[in-house]
């Protein structure tokens, strides 16, 4: 395990526990304390990280890049939830308490398992997560919630029995636990076994086709921030993270081609499946679940090629992923707020009632679509050229037309949720509050800064791969 | 070895019994058996502390809070009858499973053998070895056991204000 960053995973986790002590009788200083938590991580680690960007000179950068640039994305999507939390309040059915704490410790436990240099600590943090998200699941005391967090657990923990097989095996074969160990060995028949295990648990676990039956149920049922939550970070460092970290390992020894088939199949098989289901999905939350099946895929065949390019171009996809399906889902939680529905047929013309959502959204999507300079164009033609480079054409032929199709089903939503006329039934509605529109605008200005200054990123994700 | 079999052979009974069996205190008896087995196999293994603590938690502790649980769940149980009948093929899947397990399976223990004197050759104790090498599955101990009571108070708080009509 990494010890530099150790208080990353520990404050919030001192929090998490001091919160049943300190606040009992007020809401108020829970949300205060949640939120301070994560702010001043939030600080601490984009200084650092902003520092070597900002002035390029890495001549004093000591830190592990990958593992740091993971830490920011989870303290970023983890504060906007839970600001954005503190000024949802739906009904005040959750109990903040529990709430709060389950989110402080669901971060700790993503912070540690990017930390961890080997599988066993990594399947520990990996359960912790699950464990939170499928209580979190439950936050509105709706029926589709509770149905929502059975399958999660229905299907995601056998994905666990799965990925702890494979450790196991990888144990009878090697005596250790260590990427090192593993890394520098000559990889035989067994461990290919272990290691498709693992991966394929951990393809459950991210809700990848042919495994994708529980994310669209589980993000239409869950309480709108915890959809935002469990799309935006969850299911990436939970599910991809593992599958990244595997490829790094492996991308120098012999066994990659027996594993990138499979990784390249499942990848496009993820593409073509969400990007057709995005669009004739007619509830706002389950198109946007699609578009992250989809949008998964893509990081799946970037990690495929096991080359240094796929890596950071499958790093950099990530964080994108991580913006901007944040953005989309806080904004399906606003229209869900405000217009008590999130079916697209009965919403129409939002724009003139709700235009800093409305154009928020227009930024996300144009960036998950490739769109430049926004950033997630990109990270989907690194994409792309590392297919191109890897020698797998056709992939990256399919990968280029499925982006097309990703525009095209996010026009379809926009042009039914927020351009055209205003509906007769929205007359009454106003634009969310402006401390709900704080995380979304925020994060959309990220994401336009790092597109257009791709040049300064490309410095600090080129250290990923060295 | 034909020890090892016996072993194996009370470590599978106990676990399908468990899965089939329709009384859950008959189901925790039976998980309590198939502990105390993994705790032989692991002494016999040459891993003491695995043992001891395979023994002491997953025998000792973790049956007592199932045995407890379950007396406090008042549940007619009295009338569920224990009906086997369709699990005649079991025996039968069991022996094949057994056979082929014995095959297959003890030249990886062997292996793990090696594996668990790896460690317990250096002469240090077992406490500074754990904190040496696994310090940090500390946090991951405490955060599991955070987890687990705050997802416990966040599912139940749920239920109370259900039962009385949606007030606290």
């Amino acid at each position: 395990m990494v010890t530099d960053f150790l208080s990353y995973s520990l404050i919030p986790l001192c929090s998490a526990l001091a919160i049943p002590f300190i606040s009992r009788k007020s809401r108020r200083i829970t949300e205060i304390l949640a939120n301070v938590t994560l702010l001043s991580g939030l600080i601490n680690v984009g200084y650092i990280i902003l520092h070597y960007i900002i002035k390029m000179d890495y001549s004093s950068f000591t830190f592990d890049a990958f593992t740091l640039l993971m830490i920011f994305t989870i303290y970023l999507v983890g504060l906007a939830v839970v600001f954005f939390s503190t000024y949802y309040e739906v009904e005040n059915d959750t109990n903040s308490n529990s709430y709060y704490s389950l989110i402080l410790i669901s971060v700790s436990a993503m912070c540690s398992l990017v930390m961890s240099r080997d599988f066993f600590t990594l399947y520990i943090f990996m359960e912790a997560i699950s464990v939170c998200s499928f209580a979190l699941i439950t936050s509105s005391n709706s029926k589709n919630s509770i149905e929502a967090s059975i399958k999660y657990f229905f299907l995601t923990f056998p994905a666990s029995v799965l990925i702890i097989f494979g450790i196991s095996i990888l144990m009878l074969n090697y005596g250790s636990f260590d990427f090192d160990t593993i890394k520098f060995t000559n990889i035989n028949f067994l461990t290919v076994i272990a290691l498709s295990m693992i991966i394929i648990g951990f393809l459950i676990k991210s809700g990848i086709a042919p495994f994708h039956f529980w994310t669209p149920d589980v993000y239409q049922g869950s309480y709108s921030p915890i959809s935002a939550y469990l799309a935006g970070i969850v299911t990436k460092i939970g599910g991809i993270y593992a599958i990244i970290k595997i490829s790094q390992i492996l991308y120098n020894s012999g066994a990659t081609y027996k594993i990138s088939a499979l990784l390249l199949f499942t990848g496009m098989l993820s593409v073509l499946i969400g990007a057709f289901g995005a669009m004739v999905q007619k509830d706002f939350k389950r198109m946007l679940a699609y578009s992250s099946i989809s949008q998964m895929g893509y990081i799946i065949l970037a990690t495929a090629t096991f080359s240094p390019l796929g890596i950071f171009a499958a790093v950099f996809h990530l964080v994108n992923h991580a913006t901007f399906k944040t953005v989309l889902f806080l904004n399906s939680a606003c229209v869900e707020k405000n217009t008590g529905t999130t079916n697209m047929e009965e919403l129409k013309g939002l724009e003139k009632k709700m235009p800093y959502t409305s154009w928020t959204s227009v930024i996300a999507l144009l960036s998950t679509a490739g769109v430049p300079p926004l950033s997630g164009f990109w990270s989907k033609v690194l994409i792309i050229i590392a297919l191109w480079q890897s020698g797998n054409k056709y992939y990256a032929v399919i990968a280029l037309i499925a982006s097309i199709l990703t525009l095209a089903y996010f026009m379809i939503m926009q042009k039914k949720v927020f351009f055209g006329k205003l509906s007769e039934k929205l007359t009454e509605v106003k634009e969310a509050k402006f401390q709900l529109l704080i995380p979304v605008i925020t994060i959309s200005i990220i994401i336009i800064l790092s597109g257009i200054f791709f040049n300064r990123v490309y410095f600090y994700l080129e250290k990923i791969i060295m | 070895m034909t020890l090892y079999l016996l072993i194996y052979f009370i470590i599978i009974m106990g676990a399908v019994v468990a899965v089939i069996s329709k009384k859950l205190i008959n189901s925790a008896i039976m998980l309590a058996l198939l502990s105390i087995g993994v705790s032989i196999l692991l002494f016999a293994y040459n891993a003491p502390w695995a043992a001891v603590f395979e023994l002491s938690v997953c025998a000792g502790l973790i049956t007592v809070l199932f045995v407890s649980a379950v007396s406090l769940v008042k549940h007619d149980e009295e009338n569920i009858k224990e009906n086997r009948v369709k699990y005649v093929l079991l025996p039968l899947l069991l022996i094949g499973f057994i056979i082929s397990a014995s095959i297959i399976v003890p030249e990886y223990f062997s292996k793990l053998q090696i594996f668990s004197t790896y460690n317990t050759q250096k002469e240090e104790p077992i406490g500074k070895l754990i904190w040496l090498y696994r310090g940090v599955d500390i946090i991951g101990q405490l955060t599991l056991l955070a987890s687990s009571v705050f997802v416990i108070k966040h599912i139940f708080f749920k239920r109370k204000e259900a039962d009385n009509g949606g007030k606290i």
